[in-house]
């Protein structure tokens, strides 16, 4: 892993230090009251915005698991929303029909995603780019519609209603308890993420990103590394399906649309990609956005008098915010982050030293 | 001889939404997932031009594809020549945001409602008798002319004219091209308006057979796999990718399960991916790093 | 960045929180009101809103107004939980309404039942925890209704046709329009009829003669189709451009009045639960009044249905009393009479066991090219729901 040098006196003169997670005494610090802010949000902020924090928490997962493969690996994928049905519907499936407890869906919904990362997987040995993206794409019509025909078979009409998970012998419902559940489930998939970025077959992906052929003469497994990207990205992905399926309490195709896929790519390109807190900020800004649209709509002098083209109005602000993102910021969120980091490190200094001061 | 009639007619349809996909992926390696939504746009355009121009269908409908064109162009000078450079994926996530904001604004202009503007432009779609016992509506046998035609000029065109040859040659070097004077800019303009040109034509004509909505965009999507089984970049392979598709849709729909109309062209394309993924008549790429 | 954000939602959201809540009768809606099934749930909304406004202009109920908290899931149920949960949560709604595919009754549903809100679907199908045994928090005022109307339409048939009836059906690939066909399909057996195809069509389709011609290869001389408009309409165009010359019967949705013009059939018939606009009665004088002062973008004969909505929701609430809760507005439901002055029927009543309605009428509506309208062909048939 690379990393900016601090500016301070802070160097690193062994690889053992380099990997290090928290480099600094500062950084340490930074966390710690992140996690402080993290740990009390539940009980300051009301039920709604726990809620939203949760939604982004479950974001989080699925971003992740899409930036270890397409911003690491470098394999693209558009059937981010099939892997996260099959997960769902795992859950689901096996909850309807066995009334199998969350503590064996769960497993069972990561094995399942660890199957399909390897058929998802699979077209990534003989496709690249833009071709693998829609050979996964496929993939995810066939999930939806194996799942849709499960459903309409069994006559869940209107979608399989899971009930809560129950720890200790108590029913799950209350959205603190779900924040909680869902922050461990962000930060567990983080330190995943990053220990992999850090071991091996995270430099593997790096190398097969960047060359093919390089990695292949560097005596890296091209196919079996970008296998296990898909594996585990999808068996992540999956999981995240399932923890959704419990948090609303439902599992249907429909909430597993195109779009769906198409968001969680927003949230890496946003976020910025090839960096798991671009995935983090992006899913964040991608689940609050709209929320955020809607309140400043109706901030705006005579709403009441536009409430049936609102909500067309807030589709549409979505869009243009993207397009502003893409074209303005192509670094994404992560780039904004460095730049107002960069500017503070330097400071008063607007550039950095001349090259070969130090580096 | 029905069933030979429905696959022409579904063949057709996307045939003509495929080759816009194409145009623009074959010159400029962009893959444009706002075109079912650029398609749905031409169709309103009409809605509007028919009802400031009443009485005068033709009228109407040459402006509503002058208006399109103009979108085209517009599209890529204010969006996509900033995504110039920029990696391919973020390029399609601009297309997909461009797709979400043309929704946004059709339904604030005109409604979500389903509109059809066969009755605002005062023309009725009625059913010809064909050889053999076939039937097909008025609306359909433009489809299946338009779309022989448009591919007819555009495969002349991107051979023997001046323009066409400079947008090959911009698709297989844009370096190249560049350094022999070929304005890349230009090119890449034209393309995008000949694209939402073919795709105006094909949004009105389903529109006029079939009513508009929001379904529209769906529609357009499903005409990519077409594009995809025929090889992105081969006006002649999107032909034969819409056969194929359009015929295996609607063979299975007629012997097998009507239902498997939905999975079938992701079938198709499946199998062509597993068999020769750069389609019928695609060239092999160089791989493209995300 | 990410704190920065956070803080101006922390914003935002505070300042939106309705400041009059606390002295109104709070309720809100989840609905489709963009997306690709907008045009059949819309205009529903539009006009309950206006019915709304329409109240509080006239000094609300029992001196309270009503707070309509509406909210856009387009359709998807990811949305449509999120959005019930800030409702209930946040702007603690004492009645949650649904306008949107049946996809989005589960994750709805789910947050409700937690929280104890009842939920009236208006405007979108009746699932059948409202038939007798009733679920005590689930109401319904729609027009269709499963399994009920499969039994009028086939009644008609049997009573119209004159020659034996082969009859192919029509569905949309979506659970629920798929599992009426296939009870229709069951009934007509039962009743000396035929069924000769069934074509469950996916809801994209660019071409639908693939299907049509099916139903017409199948030598059907009727044909039924119980599935959201496209389907129903396009189904019909496709069979009569194959020159197909048989009856077809379809659900009145709110499209039907302005379709039936278009059309002009003289053998499509529309069977629904709500009279039309050509019966011109006063209350559909009165709603395109209101309707044309509000300057609606839909067409006033889509509106009666969000407007019952509107007169069943205001009887609820007058009958509630004030300060109200959600126990007591779903014990002021379970026991409820509203005259629908004309637009049904009958009145829409519920017990404590039935939360659809004690009788469900029928009308027949289709084209009459000699009289160059629309004409009834079948007065209102009642069927008891049991």
């Amino acid at each position: 892993m690379s990393r900016l040098p601090r500016a301070s006196g802070h160097f690193r003169t062994s690889y053992a230090q380099d990997f290090r997670l928290i480099q600094t005494p500062l950084e340490r610090r930074w966390l710690a009251a992140l996690l402080v802010a993290l740990l009390t949000f539940p009980f300051i902020a009301s039920p709604f915005l726990t809620d939203l924090a949760s939604q982004a928490l479950l974001a989080m997962v699925g971003a992740m698991a899409l930036m270890l493969l397409t911003g690491f690996a470098g394999q693209v994928s558009l059937g981010h929303a099939g892997l996260l049905a099959a997960g769902a519907f795992t859950a689901g499936i096996l909850f309807r029909e066995t009334g199998a407890p969350f503590w064996m869906t769960l497993p069972a919904a990561a094995l399942v995603g660890a199957f399909l990362g390897v058929v998802f997987g699979l077209p990534s040995l003989r496709l690249r780019g833009l071709y693998l993206a829609v050979s996964t794409l496929a993939l995810h019509f066939l999930v939806a519609y194996v799942g849709g025909e499960y459903e309409s078979k069994r006559g869940f009409s209107t979608g399989i209603v899971i009930d809560p998970p129950v720890i200790a012998g108590k029913a799950v419902t209350d959205p603190r308890a779900w924040y909680f559940i869902l922050l461990t489930a962000a930060v567990l998939t983080l330190l995943v993420c990053l220990n992999l970025l850090r071991s091996r077959s995270g430099r593997a992906w790096a190398a097969i990103r960047a060359n093919e052929t390089v990695a292949e003469a560097l005596g890296i497994g091209v196919a079996a590394n970008k296998l296990l990207a898909f594996v585990i990205s999808s068996m992540l992905t999956s999981l995240a399906g399932a923890l959704f399926a419990y948090y609303r309490g439902f599992v249907s195709v429909e909430a597993f649309s195109l779009f769906l896929s198409i968001q969680y790519v927003a949230m890496i390109i946003i976020g910025g990609m090839g960096s798991v807190l671009g995935a983090i900020l992006g899913a964040v800004f991608v689940t609050l956005f709209p929320y955020l649209i809607e309140a400043v709509m109706q901030l705006l002098p005579g709403a009441g008098a536009y409430a049936g083209v609102m909500f067309a109005v807030n589709y549409a602000a979505f869009g243009v915010v993207m397009i502003l993102f893409l074209v303005l910021e192509p670094q994404g969120l992560v780039g904004i982050w460095r730049r107002v980091q960069t500017y503070f490190l330097l400071w008063p200094f607007k550039h950095k030293p001349v090259a070969g001061a130090r580096r | 001889m029905q069933l030979a009639v429905n696959i022409a007619v579904l063949a057709s349809i996307y045939a003509l939404i495929a080759c816009g996909y194409v145009l623009i992926y074959r010159v400029s390696r962009v893959l444009n997932l706002a075109h079912g939504e650029l398609m749905m746009l031409a169709a309103y355009l009409l809605l509007t031009t028919a009802s400031s121009f009443a009485g005068h269908p033709l009228f109407a409908i040459s402006a509503a594809i002058g208006l399109s064109i103009l979108v085209g162009a517009m599209v890529y000078l204010f969006l996509m020549r900033k995504m110039t450079g920029e990696m391919a994926l973020a390029a399609v996530l601009a297309t997909v945001a461009l797709g979400v904001l043309l929704r946004g604004i059709t339904v604030i202009v005109w409604s979500a409602q389903q509109q059809y503007p066969a009755t605002a432009l005062g023309l009725v779609n009625p059913s010809i008798a064909l050889p053999g016992g076939a039937r097909i509506s008025l609306c359909g046998a433009l489809l299946v002319a338009c779309t022989a035609v448009a591919y007819g000029s555009l495969l002349a065109f991107l051979r023997f004219g001046r323009w066409g040859v400079r947008m090959r040659a911009a698709g297989q070097s844009p370096l190249l091209a560049a350094q022999r004077g070929i304005n890349l800019h230009a090119i890449y303009a034209i393309a995008w308006s000949l694209s939402t040109f073919t795709g105006a034509m094909a949004g009105m004509l389903i529109a006029l057979d079939s009513g508009l909505g929001q379904t529209m965009t769906i529609i357009g999507l499903k005409a990519f796999p077409a594009a995809l089984v025929g090889g992105l970049d081969s006006l002649a392979g999107a032909l034969a990718g819409s056969l194929i598709v359009a015929a295996a849709e609607v063979l299975l729909i007629h012997y097998v399960d009507p239902l498997l109309s939905e999975v079938v062209p992701f079938l198709v394309l499946i199998a062509m991916l597993v068999v020769r993924p750069w389609g019928l008549f695609g060239t092999r790429e160089e791989l493209d790093r995300v | 960045m990410l704190r920065k954000l956070a803080a101006a939602i922390l914003a935002a959201t505070a300042l939106s929180a309705p400041a009059a809540a606390q002295d109104a009768y709070t309720i809100g809606l989840t609905g489709a009101l963009t997306g690709a099934p907008a045009s059949t749930y819309a205009p529903a909304v539009q006009a309950l809103r206006i019915y709304v406004e329409r109240v509080n202009a006239a000094g609300g109920i029992n001196g309270r107004k009503i707070n309509l908290i509406l909210q856009d899931d387009s359709a998807e149920p990811g949305k449509a939980a999120a959005n019930a949960k800030k409702l209930i949560t946040q702007d603690g709604v004492i009645l949650m309404l649904n306008a949107s595919l049946s996809s989005t009754y589960a994750p709805m549903l789910a947050e409700a039942k937690r929280a104890g809100v009842p939920v009236l679907f208006a405007s979108s199908v009746c699932p059948k925890d409202v038939y007798p045994p009733a679920d005590p928090l689930q109401f319904c005022t729609t027009a269709f209704a499963a399994n009920y109307d499969s039994r009028a339409v086939l009644d008609f048939i049997k009573a119209t046709a004159k020659e034996p009836v082969k009859i192919g059906f029509s569905a949309m690939a979506i659970p629920i329009s798929r599992g009426e066909i296939d009870f229709a399909e069951e009934l007509s057996k039962t009743m000396g009829m035929t069924p000769v195809d069934k074509e469950v069509i996916p809801p994209p389709t660019p071409d639908y003669t693939p299907f049509a011609t099916k139903i017409k290869d199948a030598g059907a001389n009727w044909a039924y189709s119980w599935a959201p408009w496209v389907t129903q309409v396009r189904t019909l165009e496709a069979l009569r451009r194959l020159d197909w010359k048989g009856d077809y019967i379809a659900w009145s949705h709110i499209e039907a009045e302005g379709e039936l013009a278009r059309l002009k059939d003289d053998r499509f018939y529309v069977i629904g639960a709500n009279a039309l606009f050509q019966d011109g009665l006063p209350i559909h004088k009165e709603i395109a009044d209101a309707a044309k002062a509000a300057n609606v973008q839909y067409p006033v004969q889509q509106m009666a249905e969000g407007w019952i909505a509107g007169m069943v929701i205001e009887a609820a609430l007058k009958a509630t009393g004030w300060p109200a809760t959600s126990e007591k507005l779903a014990a002021a439901m379970s026991n409820l009479k509203v005259d629908t002055k004309g637009l049904r029927g009958g009145p829409i009543e519920w017990t404590k066991n039935n939360h659809f309605r004690t009788r469900q009428y029928y009308r027949v509506y289709k084209w009459d090219a000699a009289k160059i309208s629309i004409v009834r062909i079948k007065d209102w048939t009642a069927f008891d729901v049991k």
